[in-house]
């Protein structure tokens, strides 16, 4: 079995970059993005097997983002966690209606961000 | 003879008896009056006795109508009495009228008086501003002639119905394009039985109080979002740097040099929200000097020329070095021209322009500094507030975060400490030009602020 693979689109180039090197540094292939519009073409292209975003990016924001992965049936299952520094990214119904497996708030450490991808890919291996 | 003598005693003794009832009617007449009376009629003769009787009469009818006359006097004078005490009451009732007219005609707030059919007893201008009617020509029209709001109506009708003292409401009108929110108190008023006879409404306008609030939680929504950014990446680096995660020396310095950097992001932030906290207050500290505003606004150009450079946009410094000084805290007026090409630079896409000016305005007797950029423009009806602290022009939220603090920042520097004058024109989509102008030395007087 190959590497997971995962996308990671936020806007601060320190973010992507710190994330990056955690989850190469344990295995996954890694693609970033610094907007919501470049992450969708990705996903498109890639297919990533998860989705790391922030909620606020210039162009498409992170939400805007599911929303329209939802919409295509390749990628519409793709499991995504948002990553944000807003204190309240996202309503309980809305977390659900848009399949978000985790909302996490920055700041955050990369081992428990790596614990969470990990914990999330397993999960939706069961399904 | 003793037949005579026994009948003329009889007569007599008939007589007395007959005199005694005639008296009777007489009120207060004694026995010894009788008697006396007898003795007169003895004396005097019958004429004496009736003139004795009519007299007797003619007093007492003469004090009958003397108490009926006193009675009516007593009568007469209470009438008086009451009727003073009923001008007094109409004074007084009158006098109050006029307070409550006065207190309700002065205050600020809407304030509408109905009666137990809901028509409009009172009511003041800003009530009539409110809900667009006369007020003078309004009285005692029914509510629902006046007043377009169904639910300030039915607030009305259900505390009178539920003869509720004192209800409160946030009620929303629409006013134009813009929406007004009132804090609405209702309060019944009640009569001698305990029944509700009449609603007085008062509606203070709390719209600015609501914004203001509303932009409170926003900065603190975007403070917080402003803090957390660099405070994510100081931990994240930290942990790898614990964690053993950089591999070789040179990460390992890059990952200082990126806390470092991070570090000092989050205290210029606090910086310039001390910064005008301190202003606002009149707490900071100004040294103020004769210095050349073209000289601060080149290195200010040249400090943000790599930052432009990593969008490819050109900075274009235009300012000639001529006699421009003015009496200004160098810093200061430094900080205000980095905040305006930092801002240009922030809303100008990729590979745009900047250009700055720092030119004389002889006519004016002022500096005058423009950064004009290419970049995303702000709408015409957001430029008046485009200064206030914590606002931003929504549309251009996703081209850079901020706080809302840079431009309010220049604006208090400018304006507040510096005695000039900030100002903004744009065009969405084209760019804008932001500028400020200060006094040249020569007409300031110098002085320690």
């Amino acid at each position: 079995m190959g590497n997971k693979k995962i996308l990671v689109a936020d806007d601060e180039v320190h973010i992507v970059q710190v994330v990056a090197m955690k989850f190469r540094n344990n295995g996954f292939d890694v693609i970033t993005a610094d907007n919501g519009d470049d992450a969708y073409t990705l996903c498109c292209e890639e297919k990533p097997d998860i989705i790391i975003t922030d909620y606020q990016m210039p162009g498409m924001t992170g939400i805007e983002l599911i929303e329209k992965l939802r919409l295509v049936p390749e990628l519409a299952d793709i499991p995504v966690i948002i990553l944000t520094a807003r204190g309240f990214a996202i309503e309980d119904d809305q977390k659900e209606k848009l399949r978000v497996a985790e909302c996490l708030s920055k700041p955050f450490s990369p081992k428990e961000l790596l614990a969470h991808v990990e914990n999330v890919l397993a999960n939706s291996a069961v399904k | 003879m003793v037949f005579s003598k026994n009948y003329i005693f009889l007569a007599v003794l008939v007589f007395i008896v007959l005199m005694l009832i005639a008296a009777m009617p007489l009120g207060g007449t004694t026995l010894a009056e009788a008697l006396a009376c007898i003795a007169a009629i003895g004396a005097a003769g019958w004429l004496g006795w009736r003139l004795f009787i009519e007299r007797r009469m003619f007093l007492v009818q003469v004090a009958s109508l003397r108490n009926d006359y006193k009675n009516q006097c007593e009568k007469a004078s209470q009438s008086i009495n009451d009727a003073k005490d009923f001008k007094l009451q109409l004074q007084l009732l009158k006098r109050q009228k006029r307070n409550t007219e006065a207190i309700i005609y002065s205050i600020s707030d809407a304030v509408i008086v109905t009666d137990a059919s809901d028509r409009l007893i009172m009511a003041n201008e800003p009530a009539g501003g409110l809900f667009d009617f006369d007020v003078k020509g309004a009285m005692l029209k029914p509510m629902e002639e006046l007043v377009s709001s169904g639910e300030l109506k039915k607030l009305i009708g259900s505390s009178r119905n539920s003869r509720t003292r004192h209800v409160r409401h946030e009620l929303q009108f629409e006013s134009g394009e813009n929406t007004q929110t009132y804090d609405c108190i209702i309060s019944c008023i009640y009569d001698d039985d305990d029944q509700v006879c009449g609603v007085v409404s008062v509606l203070h306008d709390i719209t600015r109080e609501k914004e203001i609030s509303q932009m409170k939680n926003d900065f603190v929504s975007h403070v917080s979002h402003e803090f957390k950014t660099p405070l994510a990446s100081i931990t994240a680096y930290s942990e790898m740097l614990v964690d053993g995660e950089a591999a070789d020396e040179k990460t390992r310095k890059e990952f200082y040099s990126i806390i470092q950097s991070q570090a000092q992001r989050l205290n210029r932030l606090i910086e310039d929200i001390l910064n005008i906290s301190r202003i606002e207050s009149g707490l900071i500290k100004v040294n103020k000097e004769a210095v050349s505003t073209a000289l601060i606004v080149r290195d200010a150009a040249q400090m943000v020329k790599s930052y432009a450079a990593e969008k490819n946009i050109t900075v274009e410094d235009q300012t000639a070095i001529v006699f421009d000084q003015v009496y200004a805290d160098k810093d200061m007026i430094s900080q205000a021209v980095i905040n305006l090409l930092s801002n240009a630079v922030k809303y100008t896409p990729n590979d745009g322009k900047i250009t700055v000016n720092s030119e004389v305005d002889e006519s004016q007797q002022v500096v005058r500094v423009t950064i004009v950029d290419t970049g995303a423009g702000i709408p015409a009806e957001e430029l008046p507030r485009i200064f206030e602290k914590f606002y931003r022009v929504k549309a251009n939220n996703k081209f850079a975060k901020g706080t809302g603090l840079g431009l309010n920042l220049v604006k208090q520097i400018i304006e507040k400490v510096h005695d000039g004058r900030v100002f903004v024109t744009s065009q969405v989509g084209k760019g804008s030009c932001f500028g400020f102008e200060l006094p040249l030395l020569a007409t300031v007087k110098t002085g320690t602020r």
